[in-house]
């Protein structure tokens, strides 16, 4: 059941030409804020082929025996190290399609990682310890981004015109855990949408 | 034998101790239904408490063991789920290897069914044929949480569980399931202490049971069914588990108890109506006693009921007997007095009989009369002295018998008579009745007066003079009739002959009833000669009866009769008309003279007769001369004066008749002045034999001639009586010597031929 919603159905005519700002609201079914779910926008005008860079840190650090953070964005091809700061031992392992894995980590082992090569949704767990879970998503666009604790999640200048919208939650009940919007983003201007996810 | 029946059956009825009896089983009987309803009430409340709770507890074990073997498989699933090998092999959809470890699973655990089913919908390991709609609708459960429950999966049932396969998200589940099938159903129930024949159903297809007990009647059996819901692994096909026990069946169990109860009852019924019994019969027994010495005292016996007990039953025995004994004493004193005389104590007429029935009925050589005896003049006391001492003499009388007939009976029949029976051991027969008549004739002093009694004695003989009590009695007064007929003071036997002549003298008062009616009565004159005047004065009127078959009858034969019977009154009452009719045909100085007996005279009718044929025959009452006796002032002197001075004032002539007999006392010549006297003939026969004839005839005239009477002279049937007759101064004549006496229709030609024959006379 997946609802969407114009906030502001208002093209921001501004300045720089071609791209704009995407704001999403996700909500779960009760309409709390659901945080990070991974927003992310393929514009069908495509993108640019560099690398891709996202301004947090490519690392799944185990602390505290739990991943962090539980759910992290990288770009297809990005490797990504495991440090395990805790004192115990952790088998982190993951049967996704993506990346299949398996990493032994002895305790304040920092020098594992692993590199994943094609995009789409990473279940990490342990097995040693069944309650850990952490999501690494791998993506082949740039305009990707988690959501916060208010659901929110803001992209930024991302190429206008028509481009596929998807949200992915790790628990959202829908196919691969995702769902898939086309949505027009306006040459100029902020498009703001929220976004109802039904949840497991 | 069948009215004994009828009165046995009757008396089972009517007794007490049968309806005592009856009641009391009866209430118990009531009492035991009761019971008996009461416990089947109970029962059935108990059986259906217990069945409800046994169903309780049944759905509680059946959810018990569900959980437990929810428990179970989970943790089995778990285990496998979380193999890290299984979950790679999930993961990587590695069919064949998830099939051998299901495989392995199912063999170890003894499972009918482990399958995964990926969150995709795909199904895995299932043994058998998953339809589709099922398919998707188990992985919709799984993936809405459904962990454990009851399974359907076609027409099949399984406990199962499921274990999430996560890696660490949720893939699949791993679901293993154990057939819900009859023998597992059946293990289950063995669980309860009774077969609740649990089955499970399809919620939807429970029929809806008000609550969720219910009562329904499957093939005569009341049945107790409880449907429960139970935890269903899809929670969109809700499963109940239903519980069904027969009532009837539960109490059949109890039957035994009740018939059990029942027997008790019956036997309760029969010990109660036992008791009962014997309580009624010790209450009745002594009621039984009561009525039959009561009826045995209706009867006339003397009966005693025994005294057993000291409470209620015991007093009225008592009371009874005292009743008894008080009736017994009243019914001797009532028996006396209905056989006794109340005045001397001596057996009355009654007792008598019965002494004579009985006296008749012994034979032997005793011989037993009958004395017959009554008191000479014993109205002459009773009227002279009183009452009180004709009673005092009666009981000397009674004594001086009593004392006489020592063991014997001694009766008192009446007034003056007595009775008593005699044998003959120690005297005859005579000589007692000698004696008998000498004892009573002692002098004796009653209340002052100096009484000499006198009796007669009739004598019968039992046996030879009576067969009977009555032919006895009778006879006995005849022979004493004779006795008193024959004089005073004397005994006579009876003899077959009195009962002839008494025959004879009722025959003859029969007819002499006849005789007025008939005609057979007629009068006859005999004229009475007046000496001085040479003329016939007077002519009695003298009664004659022509029986028809016995001829002329003498007055001193008819008319004692007459006297007895009280038929005198009303020949004398026709005796003065007729001869008052005859007179007043008669020249005026001839009158009538008619004889008037004791009987009539005292009789209160005979003035308003002599009144009314005065009237009727326009005869002068100074015509009318009656005759009567000097016995009428011995009976009552003062009402006898009072009578004639009466008829005196009528007119009427009266004359002292048959003067010189009997008790002649001057005094009555002084009390009433008679208008004649007729001197009797047995002094005018003695006239020609003794001197003192002459003389007494010549007091009597001088005598009437000083108080101014006339005097007639009867019977004179000689010249020689005339002359002597004329000589002493007698004014009258009668006899044969003038007339015999003459029919009504020769009297005129006497009286012509009477101037002649005076003539010839003087």
């Amino acid at each position: 059941m997946i609802r969407i919603t114009a906030l502001g159905l208002s093209l921001l005519v501004a300045a720089p030409a071609h791209a704009g700002d995407v704001g999403i609201r996700v909500v779960d079914a009760s309409g709390a804020p659901l945080a990070d779910a991974v927003v992310t926008i393929h514009p069908a005008a495509g993108v640019f082929s560099g690398p891709i860079r996202f301004p947090w840190k490519l690392a799944m650090v185990q602390r505290n025996i739990s991943f962090e953070p539980s759910t992290l964005i990288v770009p297809a091809g990005a490797t990504v190290p495991f440090p395990n700061e805790d004192k115990v031992r952790h088998h982190v392992y993951s049967f996704s399609k993506p990346a299949r894995f398996e990493i032994k980590l002895f305790g304040r082992d920092e020098t594992r990682s692993y590199t994943f090569k094609s995009p789409g949704a990473v279940a990490l767990g342990c097995n040693i310890h069944d309650r850990m879970a952490g999501f690494i998503k791998v993506v082949d666009t740039p305009f990707a981004m988690k959501t916060d604790a208010d659901g929110m999640s803001i992209i930024r200048s991302v190429t206008g015109g028509r481009a596929r919208l998807t949200v992915w939650h790790p628990r959202m009940r829908a196919r691969d855990n995702e769902v898939t919007f086309d949505i027009d983003v306006p040459a100029s201007g902020d498009l703001t949408r929220r976004i109802q996810v039904a949840l497991r | 034998m069948i009215a004994l029946l009828r009165r046995g059956d009757a008396a089972l009825r009517g007794s007490l101790s049968t309806k005592l009896t009856l009641f009391y089983a009866a209430l118990f009987a009531l009492a035991a239904a009761l019971i008996l309803l009461g416990a089947k009430v109970g029962i059935t409340a108990y059986a259906e408490r217990m069945v409800a709770s046994e169903m309780d507890a049944g759905a509680q074990v059946f959810d018990r063991v569900a959980t437990m073997r929810y428990a179970q498989l989970r943790d089995a699933g778990r285990v496998l789920a979380a193999d890290f090998g299984f979950r790679e092999a999930a993961a990587t959809n590695d069919a064949p290897t998830i099939a051998s470890a299901l495989e392995s699973l199912k063999g170890r655990l003894r499972l009918d069914q482990a399958f995964l089913v990926g969150t995709d919908g795909s199904v895995t390991g299932f043994a058998g044929d998953l339809p589709p709609d099922d398919a998707e609708a188990l992985r919709s459960a799984l993936d809405r949480g459904a962990s454990a429950g009851v399974l359907r999966l076609g027409h099949a049932r399984f406990n199962a569980a499921a274990a999430s396969v996560d890696t660490p998200m949720t893939i699949g589940w791993l679901v293993l399931g154990n057939r819900v099938d009859h023998r597992e159903l059946a293990a289950l129930s063995k669980l309860s202490a009774i077969d609740l024949a649990p089955r499970i159903v399809d919620a939807g297809s429970v029929v809806p049971i008000t609550g969720n007990r219910g009562e329904t009647f499957v093939a005569g059996q009341r049945m107790l069914t409880r449907a429960v819901p139970i935890a269903s692994f899809r929670q969109n096909d809700p499963q109940t588990l239903v519980l069904t026990y027969s009532m009837t069946r539960a109490l059949a169990a109890y039957a035994p108890m009740l018939w059990l109860l029942l027997g008790c009852g019956i036997a309760g019924v029969a010990v109660a109506a036992a008791g009962s019994w014997l309580l009624a019969r010790r209450l009745t027994l002594p009621i039984r006693a009561l009525d039959a010495a009561a009826r045995k005292v209706a009867e006339g016996n003397y009966a005693q009921v025994p005294v057993e007990t000291r409470d209620e039953l015991g007093n009225l025995a008592a009371t009874f007997n005292r009743m008894v004994d008080e009736i017994g004493e009243r019914e001797r004193q009532i028996t006396h007095m209905a056989l006794h005389d109340a005045l001397t104590g001596l057996a009355n007429r009654t007792l008598l009989d019965d002494h004579l029935a009985r006296a008749l009925l012994q034979t032997g050589d005793r011989r037993q009369a009958l004395f017959c005896l009554d008191l000479d003049n014993f109205k002459a006391v009773n009227d002279t002295l009183g009452h009180p001492t004709g009673d005092g003499l009666l009981c000397v009388i009674a004594d001086r018998l009593r004392t006489f007939a020592g063991d014997g009976l001694v009766a008192r029949l009446g007034g003056d008579e007595f009775a008593m029976l005699v044998d003959d051991i120690h005297r005859s027969f005579d000589r007692s009745a000698a004696e008998l008549v000498q004892l009573i004739a002692k002098p004796c002093t009653v209340d002052g007066h100096r009484i000499v009694p006198g009796t007669s004695v009739g004598i019968a003989i039992l046996g030879a003079d009576g067969a009977d009590p009555i032919e006895l009695s009778k006879n006995a007064d005849l022979a004493l009739y004779r006795a008193k007929q024959e004089g005073r003071g004397g005994f006579r036997f009876f003899e077959p002959r009195m009962d002839a002549e008494a025959q004879k003298r009722r025959q003859m008062e029969l007819d002499l009833h006849d005789a007025i009616r008939l005609g057979q009565l007629s009068l006859m004159f005999q004229p009475l000669f007046n000496l001085s005047e040479s003329r016939i004065s007077a002519f009695e009127a003298l009664l004659r009866w022509h029986h028809p078959v016995r001829g002329l009858i003498s007055p001193v034969d008819f008319i004692p009769l007459a006297e007895d019977t009280g038929l005198i009154v009303p020949i004398g009452e026709w005796v003065i008309r007729e001869a008052c009719r005859v007179a007043s045909a008669w020249p005026k100085h001839v009158r009538i003279a008619v004889n008037v007996s004791p009987v009539q005279f005292s009789h209160a009718g005979l003035k308003s007769v002599i009144l009314q044929a005065l009237g009727e025959t326009g005869l002068a009452p100074n015509r009318l001369e009656l005759e009567i006796t000097e016995s009428l002032f011995i009976e009552n002197p003062e009402a006898t004066l009072a009578s004639l001075h009466s008829l005196r004032g009528l007119g009427v002539r009266v004359a002292l008749d048959d003067f010189g007999t009997g008790y002649s006392s001057l005094s009555y010549l002084r009390s009433f002045p008679f208008d004649k006297i007729k001197i009797d003939r047995s002094f005018i026969i003695d006239l020609l034999k003794s001197d003192g004839a002459t003389a007494i005839i010549r007091s009597i005239t001088t005598l009437a001639e000083a108080l101014g009477m006339e005097t007639t002279a009867e019977g004179v049937e000689s010249a020689g009586q005339l002359d002597i007759l004329r000589e002493q101064g007698c004014s009258q004549i009668q006899g044969y010597y003038f007339s015999k006496p003459i029919p009504e229709k020769s009297v005129f030609q006497l009286l012509y031929e009477g101037e002649g024959l005076a003539r010839l006379a003087s």
